[in-house]
This record gives C-alpha cells, structure tokens and sequence, in this order.
C-alpha cells in the first residue's frame, strides 16, 4: 500500500495534475477570441504584455492592490493560507527528502520550526475562511457546496500532516492518509476550481491585456490596481 | 371552454425578437406611451431556448466561461458594487451573485428558461448594473462581471427582453443611423443656423461641412442636434478659436450608440461602420468626439472589434474631447485669461467609460489645473479608476419602468458629491451629467453641474485677429 501510494499513485497523481493543468492552460488560450473577447491580443504585444503583468504582479503582492487594502482581515487570511499551501507541499524537508529519493535531486526546504509556523497557519485561516462563509451573507449567498469540498480537499492534507508530524495516533494509519489526501488533491486539480492554480494567472493576465490595450494602458500611466 | 387564451403568444405585436427595422415600426412602438403595451405582451413572450443555447455556443468562450468557472465564491466584489452598498449591503446585490444568478443559470440551465427568469434577467442586467466595470477592479481572479453583463444583454436583446426606451434607441440607429430621429439635414442645418447665430460674436466662425484632409473630423451625440443646439456652438467657437483645421460630415456624425447599452450587436456594428465610412471617406488626421462617456467608448474603444478591425483601432486615431481639450490648452491653442480661472469649489466626476475604461484620468485633472484657481478643487472619494458610477450609466438614465431604482442608484454619487463640498460638479460626459441634474433635481444638493465646453467659453483668451472690431 504504502509502496504503491509513493510510487505509481505518486507519479500518477502528479501526472494527472500537471497534464490537465496543462490541458486547461492550452483549451483557455485557444478559447480566446480577438473579436468576440475584444482585445486585439497580438496586435500590440508590448503593451499586452506590460498589462498583463502588472495585473499579475500587484495582485500577487500582499496590500498590492486597493481591494486588498479595503479588506485587510481577508487579505491576511488569504496570503497566510496561499503562502503556506503553496510552500509546504514543496518545501516541507520530509517532501524534499521523497524528491531526493525519487528523482535525486533536493532544493531548499524549510526549518521546522517555520515549517510548523506555515502549517498551522494554513489551518488557522481555513477555519476563519470557512467561518467567513457562514458568517458574512455576502459571501453566504455564494457560497456552494463544490466551495466546501474545495477547501476540504484543500486542507486535508494539511491536517493528516499534521498528525503525522506531532505522531498522535496510528502513524501507519495517519502517513498512508496524509498521502491519499494529498494526491486526491492532486487529481482535484485540473478539474474543480483549483484549477485556479494555473486559471488564476490565465484570467489575471487576460484582463490585464484588456486594460493593456484596450481599455487605456497605451493612453495614460495604466490602470491603478 | 377554450384553453386558446391561456396559450402563450410566442411573439407580441410590438415586444418581439425583430429589430426595429423600418420608420414606420419605430413610430408604432413609439406611440405605446411609456411601453405599457409592450411591457404587457412582454409578459407572455416565448423564449426560444435553441436559439439562446446556439447563441450561447457561439459566442461564450473561455474567458467568460472560466470567469464564472473560477469565481471563488469570496464576495470580495460586494463592496466595490455602488449598489450593494446603497441597498444596505444587500446580498442580492453582490456582483458575483447577480452574475450566477442570471448568466451563470443561462449556461447551467443550458438554455432552458422561462418568461418569469427573464424579467429577473432583464430587471438585474438593467436595474442593478450599470456596467461601470468597478467590480473588475477588485476580483483577485480578474473577473470582470460588467463585461459579462453586457454580454447578457445580448442574449435578453435577441429573446425580446430589452427595456421599452432601449429597444427603440437600438431602432432609432438602425434607421436613422443616430440616436435619436434626427437626420443628416436636421445635422448640417443646425450646425449652420448655430454658427450663423454666432457669426456676430465670433466673426468668420463657419462650419466646414465634409472637407476632406482636415486636421479634425467632429463627431456629436444626437441630442446635442435635437436638444442641446448650443453644445454645437460651443465646440465650434472653441475650434476656432483655436485655429484648427476642422470639419464635421454630412453623414457619419453620430458618435453615441444606445444599441451597445440595448445589447444589439448587429446595430452597434452597422453604427459604427457608418462613422468609420465618414473616416475613410474624409480621411481627417484626426477625430475628436464630443463630450460623451459611451459615445467614446462605442465608437473609440469598443467599436473597432464590432466593425472587425484588427488592430482595435478606429480608421484613423480618435480623441475624446477632453483630449482635445487639454492639448490645446497645453499648446496654447486655446489660452484661459487667469482672471476668469473659477474660483468656487469644484469637483470633477470621472466618467467610468473613459476613464476607468479608457485610462484619462490625468488628462482631466491636466484641464482641471488650466481652468480652476489652485486651492478650489476638491477630488471625490474614491476618485480616478476606481470612481464610482454617477447611478445613471448603461442605459439606466433612460428607463422608465427602472426609475426608481436609477433614483436610488444616485445616492452615491449624490454623497460623494456632498462631502466635497463643491458647489459645482464637472461632468465632461452627458450621461453622468444628466445624472447629476437629476441628483439635484430628486435631492436638492445646492450644487451646479457643467460639460467643460460652456466653462471654457466664457474663460478663453480671444485672440487679437479674432476680435470682434468694435
């Protein structure tokens, strides 16, 4: 079991995240239309470009944009749950130490103590993102159950980790789920709304071509985000 | 009994799927007094779900789709939305939620909707948004609902749900090629009887009609023709007493387009292509509109895509007025006499349409710093790209059965306005304008409001050779 889980169901998991991220990217720029989206996309490549990285940039940036700024408890959660989503799974020394052993070759990883800091922050503001849910109406009457799972896949692993890290209980029990969860949020991927991992940077960057080319970015200083 | 009067009518005589195509069918639709008639039928028209779902399949492609795919369901567009805040933080006023609720349960109901959803539509893509593109400033993933309101007037259009006021504007251009029924005579004769009017004033003031190579072709908004004859005057004046080399054409002069705000597509096209024929056919170095928000974006910004021009450029480079404006003030085409600078609290309202949505924001203030005493002026709150609507714009300014939800929607503004303190708004666009009238007119703020045009008037600099030989 355990063998299968790091070995196929690993490579399999990956594959089918990154293919179908890959799937996604290629079906969303080939969906994209001069005419009926209204942006002249290659027509003005430079300052296409400039807009859609701004529109990147300033979005990735903690406080970078008036939206963030206008919602300070929200845009904390949000970078303390993106930061520690993104850097665990990559950098955590246990997940180096697989990568070394797979492939062998390892990067930076992460202290445990910072390590611990992440983790435990990714699970803090899940709680209050999902609070935030029942909470705020304006988000409650948005809110799906596709967006419950989302951030159940998302989190799952995070607490099995956990378990695993503190040993509470069955470490034979927690080490195989920690791993199931993982690779089903893997293969969650390309086909929920965690295909935002890839989208996000699609989406942002189109509209920053829109803004860029068309809607004022040859006219003046750009658009503050 | 018979059940043949409860059978739904598929199409009513004057609420329909047709385009207004001919004279006679806009005068018909015209003559049913506030659309009462025609709300009426609209009650039992059929949805043909086939066409709606072909449509659909044709033009919804992958970014509007992924728009509504990827939207985090994190509410962080209700608070840019003016009319969730003025709705008591409403959550059925949440730009995310009025887009699922409508376009997003088009495409999951692949199609299949009734007459009752499509009033909900119609009330939602007219009365709640007024596709200022605010909310697309504050979406992390980018997603743009005004943009995707648009569209979905689109498809509420071609099933017949379209405002009374908006169906016959769409019409209005499609056989008048303007907004309203006035003609290309109508155009050239009140032209020329303004500048004759003027002639004593400013002498040599003439309107060059049609002349081919000039530095500047003039475009208007059909109202000014119809209803506001001195707008006419007043760019005339200003052109030249600026010197330029300026024509307007016969035909082709119409820069608004009130079938973008209807969500024709077909007549926003055959309108554009008629301004860019002028164009071709006058070949000027420029053209400079009038002081119009949606005109400029019809015509300069969205235009180019409806006609299929590549490059997302009109024919030949195309300036809003204030373009114009703050060019020839910077050149010293136009010089203001210091001592006329207004000295009385002001503001400036920022159009969404060419500023948020066409990056102008500095070349207003650029005017603001010619024309008003340093120390006067007072920016709004937010201000620049992130301004809000004046609670009039999409079209809502014009709809009768939405009255009252355009009256709320000034609110804001309305507040904005209050805690500058000015006593005169600056409104270089007709729409806002009209919205800021009706803020005093429904409020009673104490305020003034003005395009730029009739200031700068009575503030320029007439040059020596110009002057009126007394």
């Amino acid at each position: 079991m355990y063998n299968f889980l790091t070995g196929p169901g690993l490579w399999l998991s990956i594959g089918i995240c990154l293919i179908g991220l890959l799937v996604r990217g290629v079906r969303y720029v080939k969906g994209l239309n001069w005419q009926l989206d209204r942006v002249a996309y290659t027509a003005h490549p430079k300052a296409g470009i400039k807009g859609a990285v701004r529109s990147i940039v300033f979005w990735l940036l903690p406080f970078g944009t008036r939206s963030w700024r206008a919602q300070p408890f929200m845009a904390v959660l949000f970078y303390t749950f993106h930061i520690g989503v993104i850097c665990i799974p990559l950098f955590l020394e246990a997940h180096q130490m697989i990568l070394q052993e797979k492939v062998g070759l390892s990067f930076a990883f992460l202290n445990q103590n910072l390590a611990d800091i992440l983790s435990w922050g990714v699970i803090i503001s899940a709680v209050f993102l999902l609070l935030r849910r029942f909470a705020l109406p304006e988000v409650r009457i948005l809110t799906t159950k596709h967006d419950y799972i989302v951030l159940f896949l998302s989190v799952a692993p995070f607490i099995t980790g956990l378990i695993c890290r503190y040993e509470l209980g069955n470490y034979s029990f927690w080490l195989p789920a920690h791993i199931i969860s993982g690779e089903m949020l893997l293969i969650a991927v390309p086909f929920t709304k965690l295909s935002h991992i890839l989208l996000f940077f699609m989406s942002r960057a189109q509209l920053g071509m829109d803004f860029g080319i068309k809607r004022g970015g040859m006219k003046g200083k750009g658009l503050t985000w | 009994m018979s059940d043949l009067g409860e059978a739904i009518m598929p199409e009513g005589t004057l609420c329909n799927k047709n385009p207004i195509q001919t004279e006679e069918a806009l005068k018909t639709l015209l003559s049913d007094t506030s659309g009462k008639k025609y709300y009426e039928e609209m009650k039992s028209i059929d949805i043909d779900s086939r066409l709606l779902w072909d449509t659909i399949h044709k033009t919804f492609h992958s970014r509007m789709r992924t728009w509504l795919e990827i939207c985090a369901h994190c509410g962080l567009c209700a608070d840019s939305c003016f009319f969730y805040r003025i709705h008591n933080r409403d959550p059925k006023q949440v730009p995310a939620y009025k887009i699922q609720s409508t376009l997003g349960e088009i495409i999951r109901r692949k199609g299949k909707v009734d007459n009752k959803f499509m009033w909900m539509a119609m009330e939602t893509a007219w009365a709640k948004c007024t596709c200022c593109n605010r909310c697309g400033l504050y979406c992390p993933h980018g997603i743009d609902m005004g943009v995707m309101f648009s569209y979905l007037r689109g498809l509420l259009y071609q099933q017949g749900f379209v405002p009374w006021e908006l169906k016959i504007g769409a019409g209005m251009h499609r056989v008048y090629h303007a907004q309203m029924d006035v003609t290309d005579e109508d155009f050239v004769e009140t032209f020329k009887w303004m500048a004759e009017e003027y002639q004593e004033d400013y002498p040599g003031l003439t309107i060059p009609i049609d002349k081919v190579g000039a530095d500047i072709m003039y475009t208007v908004n059909a109202r000014e023709v119809k209803h506001y004859p001195e707008a006419l005057a007043e760019a005339a004046i200003l052109f030249h007493l600026a010197g330029e080399n300026w024509t307007i054409p016969s035909s082709g002069w119409e820069q608004t387009s009130l079938a973008m705000f209807a969500g024709d597509w077909e007549a926003c096209k055959m309108q554009v292509e008629h301004v860019y024929a002028a164009m071709e056919r006058l070949r000027p170095k420029r053209m400079v509109g009038t002081e119009c928000g949606h005109a400029h974006r019809a015509t300069v910004v969205e235009g180019p895509y409806w006609a299929g021009r590549k490059d997302g450029r009109p024919p030949v480079e195309s300036l809003h007025y204030v373009e114009w404006l703050a060019e020839a003030l910077r050149t010293g085409k136009l010089k203001i006499d210091p001592s006329k600078r207004i000295k009385e609290r002001t503001t400036l309202q920022d159009s969404c349409n060419y500023i948020r949505n066409h990056g102008l924001k500095e070349i207003t203030r650029e005017i603001i710093g010619y024309i008003v005493e340093p120390g006067y002026f007072v920016d709004m709150a937010p201000n620049r790209d992130h301004n809000h609507c004046c609670g009039g714009g999409g079209g809502l300014n014009g709809i009768g059965i939405f009255r009252e939800q355009r009256n709320k929607a000034l609110i804001t503004k309305r507040d904005q306005i209050i805690k500058t303190g000015a006593t005169l708004v600056l409104a270089p666009c007709h729409n806002c304008w009209d919205a800021i009238r009706d803020i005093e007119k429904e409020y009673r703020i104490g305020i003034r409001w003005s395009l730029l045009r009739p200031l700068l008037i009575d503030l320029v600099e007439i040059p020596e050779h110009l002057k009126l030989n007394e």
